[in-house]
Parts: C-alpha cells; structure tokens; sequence
C-alpha cells in the first residue's frame, strides 16, 4: 500500500466480534492495518449505550452502543460488519443487518468515519466479495485482500475445530454436566455472561458450551430438530441442546432481554425438549450479580437431588 | 375422496378476501374466515405465547385458535423476512400442545428465493385442482388486493372531510362486496361503486389540510384492529391521512433497488424487512411537505426499532416531526388518544408558523 499513513481501524468488542474477531484480526494483521479493541465490557460501556441505543433495542446491541462509543475519536475509522445472510438457508438476526447503519445514524454527529464489510449473498455479496469489497475501502488489491480472507479463515476454521474438540472431550468426563446455552457474545461477555460461568466453575459442576461447536455440527443437528430456523446463531442454541441432551443432567438458556430470536426458538426447545431440566436466565440490565446465583444455586440443588447426589 | 378441506389464514386487515377467492375459485376447497381481530383474539394468543414475542405472533396465533374453533382444518401461514420466517413452525407446535387436530401448510419451508415451491406447497389444498385454474384466480385476487388498497387509502385520504357521514357505509359495502365477490366481473363491479360513490360525496376539505404520513411494520401498520384504527382516529380529528405501506405498494408496485438508492443518505444498506421501505416512504413525504410521520411498530419489532435513530435524523434533516408508536397487547384506546391528539394540536400550531 502506498502512502505511510497507515488508517487504523477500530473494533467494538461485542457482539459478533466473539464470533468473527479472529477472522477480523487476522484479516486486517495480513493486510498490516493496525487495529485497536475496545476495553473489556463493563458497567459503565453498558450505562453508555444504554443512554445511546434506542429504549427498545436488546441489551447486545445497547452493549455494542457504548464499545462504538468507546473508540470514537481513537482511530481513523470504526469498523462495523453487516452480517446478513450467506444465502438463503444461512442467515442473522436482522439487527446485525441494521448495526451499520444505525451506529452511523446513532453517531452522526460526532464527525467518525465508519467502515464496513457487507455479507449479504442473496444480495450478490457472498463472503469472499464482501471482504474483496473491505480490502479494496483500505486500498489494498483483490489479490491481496483474497489472500488475507483466505488466511485468516483458516485460523478461524482451526480454533472452532479445537474448541470443538475440547467439548467433545469435556462431554466424555463423569460427574455433574450442564449445557450452557446461549449466544457466543452474551455467554463470552466479560460483564453479562461471565459471571454465569465464574459461578458454574466454582460450583464443580462441568459445563459445555453451545457456542464452542462448529457451525456445521449444529447445523445439522438443528435442521432435523426445526427446519425452519435459519438464524446461524440461533442454530447453535438449538443444535447444541440436541446434540448433547442424552448426556447432560440440566440446561441453562441465556438470553440477553429481549433477544427476538431467543423468544422463540427457546419457546420450542423448551416445548419440545423432554425429560432434561431446564432453566431460562434472561439477562437484563440490572447491575449485581445475586439474584443470579440464587437462581444458579437452585437449580443445581434440583439436578444433584435428582441424580441422586446429597446436597 | 376425501372432503373438501377447510382452509383458513389468520386475520390480515380486510386481506382475507384476496386469500377466500384464491381458495374458493382457484383451489374449489372452501375458506374458513375467523371472526373479526377482538380483546378475545388478543387475550386467546398473549395467553399460549412467549412473553418477549412481538405482537403479531400473539395476535396471529388466536387468529388461528379462533379460526380452527370455526371450524378450519387446514392453516396457511406465510414467510417473512424477519422473526415473521419462524412464527409458522412455533405456532404449529403451540396449537399441537393444545390439542388440535389440523393440517399446516407453513410456507417458510418453501422459502428458497423462488416462487414455483410456494406453489407446489399450495397444491396440496386440493391435488386435483387445475392448475391454470389457480392461477387466473391468483391473478385476479393480486388485482382484488390492487383494489381493496386503492379504496382503502381513498377512503383514510378523504372521510375526515366527509359532513354526510355516508363514507363509512359506502367502504364498509366494499369490503363485503369483496368477500362475496365469486368472479372478476363481481370485483370489478365492486370497485367501481365503491368508487362512484365516493365521488358522489361533496367533501368540505380546506385547501391545505393537515397531512399525515403513517409508516410501520408490515402487520400493525396495515391491520386497524391491531394500531387501534389509527388511520380513523386521525381522520376523525380532521387530518388527510396517507399510507404508501399496503401490499400493493410494496410487493407489487415498487422496486426495492431504487429506494435504497434513494435513501442512501441514511442508510446504506438495507436494515431487515420492512426498513427500507418505511425510510423511503417517510423521506417521500417529508418530499411532499407532509406536516407530520406517525411510525407504527409492535413491541419488541427489530427493523422497526432499529430505524429510529435513522428516522429521528431524517426528521431534524427534514424538519418533518415524528410520532413513535408501540403497540402491545394491553394498549388502551385512551392512551393513544391522549398523544394523538397532542401530536394533533402541536401540527395544528406549527402549521400557523412554519409556513
């Protein structure tokens, strides 16, 4: 690339970043673009977007709000993907569709240039297009911008296949097992879901994870359980229950208020899932972490009971 | 042989005409109509539902309770480009849970971007039918939806001018005149009088009413019973009420390419189902000098809620006021009215400063 100011580019730290930042990262790293994160989530990212996102949204993308916020003024531009669809079976919740947009109409005023990486195959910008399309914006060549999509899918592809594997193993061990159901970015949140799983750790209860398995595998297991859910993330939730249902001794739904698509693919699970105890933790902007671990502690008193093991 | 099925749809607006004549004239099966939308529907379909689910699941799914207590055994339900995709499959099981015996024919399944897999899907509502045959009827329900459009958005322009009173009775006789038509010359004829009848009416208009924009979401914009007939309410205050959101317009009319195009400005992309189309529509007014946009939206809808930071900039760009409306299951007529009529007043001032 020529010229020597180099544009950095800015990556909030939620939403599917925890399920693309490696490809991302990767991908701007083979180019040699600098990029910056946003701090870890924490109360105060969260009281911002709050203030910022529309009352109604669901509390990811008021999350998503305050880690844009976070970065403007902190680098040359912000990137915010628009994930759509991959073609007509494979698609996203449709407030990734918007997140572009409504971030540049949220932040209009503060004069930051935003970038985005479109992926929306019915629309005739398949993947690879759309990461041609975000290369050529930061003035690299198809080539270039190819080789590095290229590369950095292969590391993405090798850490979900390890994480995979890691579960798998984890599911062969004895004693207590849960399911941990939930979105990748509300599950990996350092302020929303972590606690869930600090709590499940220090309980000495083994628990596996939904969004640890590739999208493939859930795939699969999905379709023959509800063929018309199409939400990719959503599949997951779904997929990994029924993958793992025979082996588990409960299953925990996490879901960030009020996520549309968990109203109602969980509503089925639930409906249709038999004889596995479940519990449904919807999380919200309350700040605090008690009534959490009453509910936590609970439900794990009712499955030790129910196995047999004395509490 | 087995009978003839029962086919029903849950209640769209004054829709349920187009569907009855397809099934009716175009299938020979017989259509089930559920009764009109009442608190009875609502309450049947917020009791069985997911509490976070956006209205018109709930609204729908006692629709269909309602339709199979009528005596429907065959449900159609539609795709959609949002959660809308998804309520057939949920609903089903919903109806199974509650005991009902009945046919699904969830259209979702079919939705691989062509058109040919609806239709097969709808062969099943009787696998003798002539396939020529549905297809006229298919074309001259999609003219009956033209229609009914094109009334209805005469009528919300007009009826706030109306001192004989006579507007409702001449609508209300087209709507039934509809739902009785059996041939292309019966839904002819309806529009026809429907329309020769309303320009018999002398209107007492001012020369520059209040004008009105209404945008939404695909459901609750375009059924009165579920935005508690805010297109008659503002009527009623007096105000010229337009709506570009019918099925006419959107489906059969217009080209999504150019409206993107058009409102690039503000968003760039298209943000879920309805939004592009309700970003244009409200820019196309605030074109045309429109006092005001009311936005019509169910509780918890994605795109709906997603384009309101696009709208608030539109309407300080554009100096156009905006009234956001959300709508769940338990609003109340007095509410509504208490804002409408303050939204009302408020373009009622401005429209004496702002030239």
């Amino acid at each position: 690339m020529s010229g020597n100011k180099m544009p950095s580019i800015g990556i909030p730290r939620a939403l599917l970043y925890y399920r693309y930042g490696t490809l991302w990262e990767h991908f701007l790293e083979a180019l040699g673009v600098p990029a910056v994160l946003s701090p870890e989530s924490s109360r105060g990212i969260l009281e911002t977007g709050i203030r910022l996102a529309p009352d109604e949204s669901c509390l990811s993308l008021k999350m998503f709000m305050g880690h844009v916020e976070a970065l403007i003024g902190r680098c040359e531009r912000i990137f915010i993907p628009r994930y759509s669809n991959f073609g007509y079976t494979e698609l996203f919740c449709p407030r990734y569709e918007g997140l572009y947009d409504q971030a540049r109409n949220i932040f209009l005023s503060s004069g930051q240039r935003f970038i985005t990486c479109n992926i929306d195959a019915q629309h005739g910008s398949p993947e690879p297009r759309a990461f041609e399309q975000f290369g050529a914006e930061l003035g690299f060549s198809a080539r270039e911008s190819l080789n590095a999509w290229q590369e950095a899918s292969e590391v993405l592809h090798r850490q979900r296949k390890e994480k995979e594997r890691a579960q798998r193993e984890l599911a062969g061990r004895p004693g207590l097992k849960v399911l941990v159901a939930g979105h990748d970015y509300t599950l990996s949140d350092p302020y929303l879901g972590k606690p869930i799983l600090d709590y499940l750790e220090a309980a000495g209860v083994i628990f596996l994870r939904t969004d640890a398995l590739e999208p493939e595998t859930s795939r699969k297991a999905c379709a023959r359980f509800s063929p018309t859910c199409r939400w990719i993330v959503s599949e997951e939730v779904v997929g990994g229950v029924q993958l793992w249902k025979d082996q588990l001794d409960g299953i925990i739904l996490v879901s960030a208020f009020p996520c549309g698509p968990d109203s109602m693919t969980n509503e089925l699970l639930i409906r249709r899932t038999k004889g596995v105890p479940v519990l449904t933790l919807m999380l919200d902007a309350q700040s605090g972490t008690a009534g959490l671990e009453t509910r936590l502690e609970s439900f794990l008193d009712i499955i030790r009971f129910q196995k047999g093991e004395t509490v | 042989m087995k009978q003839q099925r029962n086919v029903a749809l849950p209640r769209y607006g004054e829709y349920n005409c187009a569907l009855k004549y397809v099934v009716e004239q175009g299938f020979e099966a017989t259509c089930v109509l559920p009764p009109p939308l009442s608190r009875r529907t609502e309450d049947l379909g917020a009791r069985n539902s997911p509490d976070l689910v956006c209205t018109p699941f709930k609204t729908t799914l006692g629709s269909m309770i309602e339709a199979l207590e009528n005596g429907a055994d065959t449900i159609i339900m539609v795709p959609g480009a949002c959660r809308l995709n998804y309520f057939g499959e949920l609903q089903e099981q919903i109806l199974r849970d509650l005991g009902y015996t009945f046919d699904f024919i969830n259209l979702s399944l079919y939705n691989t971007g062509k058109a040919v897999d609806m239709l097969q899907a709808l062969k099943v509502l009787n696998p003798r039918c002539n396939m020529v045959r549905a297809a006229r009827a298919l074309y001259e329900a999609v003219r009956m939806v033209e229609y009914l459009d094109d009334t209805t958005s005469l009528y919300y322009q007009n009826c706030g001018f109306d001192p004989t009173g006579s507007y409702p009775k001449v609508y209300r006789k087209f709507i039934s005149d509809m739902y009785a038509a059996q041939s292309p010359a019966e839904i002819r004829e309806g529009y026809r009088n429907a329309n020769r009848s309303f320009a018999d009416i002398k209107l007492h208009k001012p020369r520059d009413p209040i004008r009105i924009g209404i945008i939404g979401d695909y459901y609750t914009v375009m059924d009165p019973f579920s935005n508690l007939e805010i297109e008659q309410k503002l009527a009623d205050m007096g105000v010229e009420v337009h709506r570009i959101m019918n099925l006419t317009n959107d489906m059969l009319r217009n080209r999504e390419k150019n409206k993107q195009a058009i409102i690039r400005e503000f968003s760039e992309y298209s943000m879920g189902a309805s939004s592009t189309a309700d970003i244009w529509q409200a820019l196309t007014f605030a074109g045309q000098a429109f006092d005001g946009l009311v936005q019509v939206k169910s509780a918890f809808c994605i795109p709906e809620t997603d384009i309101m930071p696009v709208l608030a900039n539109l309407s300080r760009d554009c100096k156009i006021p905006v009234l956001y409306l959300t709508y769940d299951s338990q609003t109340s007529d007095v509410g509504l009215m208490t804002r409408l009529e303050a939204f009302y007043d408020m373009l009622e001032m401005r429209k004496k400063v702002v030239p």
